[in-house]
């Protein structure tokens, strides 16, 4: 929602609906635990990768032939030209199909949809990143993008949890991010996830954010996470004085169109795959809570 | 347009149209009972079987722009990995003219074309749109399940229509030119019609009662989306979506592809938001859990959020969710105990 709301009286041009997706070739594929995967996909059409542009938090619809289409957002950053990546967790019909798929094999994208992170707003701020499972993955394109322009920023931090240590994530990622200057990197697991040879926090995120207990000043949390996770996480940062302005998440609702007809991703009279999935906690707490 | 032009023509009007139109080489599509009993719409190239003597067609008027499924893809797996994609056939350019209509189903278009035709141009929709012409039959005997004139509507609306078609005293028929395309559609007509003297007057509209006013009800709805009222209200609806399917203004959609062997196609399906897999989330989460919240959002999307959003209300009161639910929910008595809620200023009883 964080631009202005578009309406039928005041929207002209409108754009062609296309249907027919990109045709992608999977590059490469990393295991990430035992039921998610990334898939670094390249465009098999030349011209329609170098006209190709997106922003952080923005998503799209991912063909599987024969299986259907699932909604992810693009885990890559528009830093990085030339390829996209998806992280998913093996649910259903068509990321079961993913999952069997192998490099070469040639799978549909369309996209770019819905709105972004407001990454030219966050410029001069500190950006307090807080992801859970499977949800840093609309996390690490702003991430990336953000580590890409570094000097931009002030403090970046980012806070990182899962249930289990083998339910952890980009973990090479994770390792790099904590080696680099000017990153504050906190990993946590659940307790009873950890191992012996964790090194990270044992503990549920809201718990480790208290501790962590950042400054409220000049502080943009860009988040994203199971419900309950956001839930707790967001009650701990009004705690710790952060508006609600100035946290940032993205939602995940089902989608089938991601161009604002089907109905399907609706929260009140907001249209998530429009009007988000980028919303502030404080546009979301004029919504309907159906997210 | 402020003055709606006035034809009329003899008793034969609509064989003789339809003989001319198809000669013209457009598509006609007309009301024909079935073997039902119902009344749908099919294609005619006489006049023969067009029924005149019906309540309203069996399913709306949308599914003449908007299908119960259509391909919007096509596509062919190869052996190594490969994938050939392919637009679908595209749809005859050709001309349309659809007769017979109620005013409620054509004032669905200015819903539908509200929500396909923002920021994205839905190019399936908006073809047929362009193609077609509508003629509507006024209504001379709705029933009591009709509420059109408590959403705004008419047994005589115009809204929607390119003509909207009266039957006269003397057997034959007025006819009240809505837009430039029923402008050009009385050209093709011919001498079938002539205008109408200047003192002709349309019939009397029958008698449609109001059951509740639209923004009582949405002032009620803004401060009660959580109520004890909709757990009472809707212990009737067991999701069977055949309200939805049937109604005139929902445009909710599913994309799936039909595969066989390497070969398929990918198809919309019309879906509805009365089904629990509807907004299931992959990890197990539901935003919508239980059949009270989503009879809530089939209320709140049609007299709130629509309204907010698109600035109409999405609810024509053809009546046919009344008519249909075999479990007896009502819509139109739903609404109508919201808005006596507002008056007592009550939120928990049904």
């Amino acid at each position: 929602m964080l631009s202005e709301q578009t309406t039928a009286v005041d929207s002209p041009p409108l754009i062609p609906i296309n249907y027919k997706p990109m045709r992608m070739r999977i590059e490469s594929i990393t295991v990430e635990t035992s039921d998610v995967k990334t898939f670094r996909l390249g465009f098999c059409d030349e011209e329609e990768g170098a006209s190709f542009d997106y922003k952080p938090g923005q998503f799209g619809l991912y063909s599987v032939f024969g299986a259907g289409e699932a909604t992810f957002c693009i885990a890559s950053s528009p830093t990085r030209k030339g390829y996209i990546e998806c992280s998913v967790k093996r649910a259903g019909k068509v990321t079961a199909d993913l999952h069997q798929s192998n490099v070469g094999d040639i799978i549909g994208f369309r996209g770019p949809y819905g709105n972004w992170f407001p990454i030219d707003d966050m410029k001069g701020k500190n950006l307090l990143f807080i992801g859970g499972g499977i949800g840093l993955a609309p996390l690490r394109s702003l991430f990336w993008n953000v580590l890409d322009w570094r000097d931009q920023f002030a403090d970046v931090s980012i806070l990182y949890g899962a249930r289990s240590v083998a339910d952890l994530v980009y973990k090479t990622e994770l390792e790099e991010w904590k080696q680099m200057d000017g990153v504050n990197t906190v990993w946590t697991v659940d307790p009873g996830g950890e191992t012996p040879e964790w090194d990270g926090k044992v503990g549920f995120v809201p718990t480790v954010l208290q501790e962590m207990n950042p400054s409220a000043e000049n502080t943009v949390v860009i988040t994203c996470g199971p419900p309950i996770m956001i839930k707790f996480t967001v009650a701990t940062l009004n705690q710790l004085g952060i508006p609600l302005e100035n946290v940032i998440t993205t939602l995940e609702n089902r989608m089938k169109c991601g161009v604002g007809k089907c109905g399907r991703c609706s929260v009140g009279s907001q249209y998530v795959c429009k009007d988000g999935p980028v919303f502030r906690c404080s546009e979301l707490a004029q919504l309907p809570q159906e997210y | 347009m402020a003055e709606h032009k006035i034809y009329q023509a003899s008793q034969d009007w609509l064989k003789r149209a339809v003989e001319a139109l198809t000669a013209a080489g457009l598509e006609v599509q007309a009301p024909v009972e079935d073997e039902t009993g119902g009344v749908a719409l099919k294609q005619v190239e006489s006049a023969d079987a067009i029924a005149t003597d019906y309540l309203n067609l069996l399913v709306p008027l949308k599914r003449i722009f908007f299908p119960g499924t259509e391909v919007i893809l096509e596509f062919e797996n190869d052996e190594d990995g490969g994938v050939t994609l392919n637009d679908p056939p595209e749809l005859p350019d050709g001309g349309v003219v659809v007769f017979g209509s109620r005013p409620c189903d054509a004032a669905a278009l200015d819903v539908l074309d509200r929500v396909f035709q923002w920021d994205y141009d839905d190019v399936p929709y908006r073809t047929r749109r362009d193609r077609t012409t509508v003629v509507s039959f006024a209504c001379t005997k709705p029933d009591a399940t009709c509420f059109c004139t408590s959403v705004g509507g008419s047994p005589q609306g115009t809204l929607g229509s390119d003509v909207v078609a009266f039957a006269a005293t003397d057997g034959g028929a007025l006819l009240q030119v809505c837009s430039e395309k029923g402008e050009k559609l009385i050209e093709q007509l011919g001498d079938i019609v002539t205008p109408a003297p200047a003192d002709a007057a349309l019939p009397e509209a029958p008698d449609v009662p109001t059951l509740f006013h639209t923004d009582r009800v949405k002032a009620w709805l803004d401060e009660n989306f959580e109520s004890d009222f909709w757990r009472g209200a809707t212990l009737n609806c067991v999701g069977c979506a055949a309200c939805s399917y049937l109604c005139p203004t929902c445009h909710c959609f599913d994309i799936v592809d039909e595969a066989a062997w390497n070969k398929g196609e990918r198809r919309r399906n019309w879906d509805c938001c009365s089904f629990g897999l509807f907004t299931l989330h992959a990890s197990g989460h539901n935003p919508r859990p239980d059949q009270a919240a989503r009879y809530r959002q089939r209320v709140m999307h049609k007299f709130k959020y629509f309204p907010e959003r698109f600035d109409a209300v999405a609810c024509v009161g053809c009546g046919r969710c009344v008519r249909t639910c075999g479990m007896g929910q009502s819509l139109s008595r739903t609404v109508a105990a919201i808005e006596a809620n507002a008056e007592v200023g009550e939120t928990t009883s049904a």
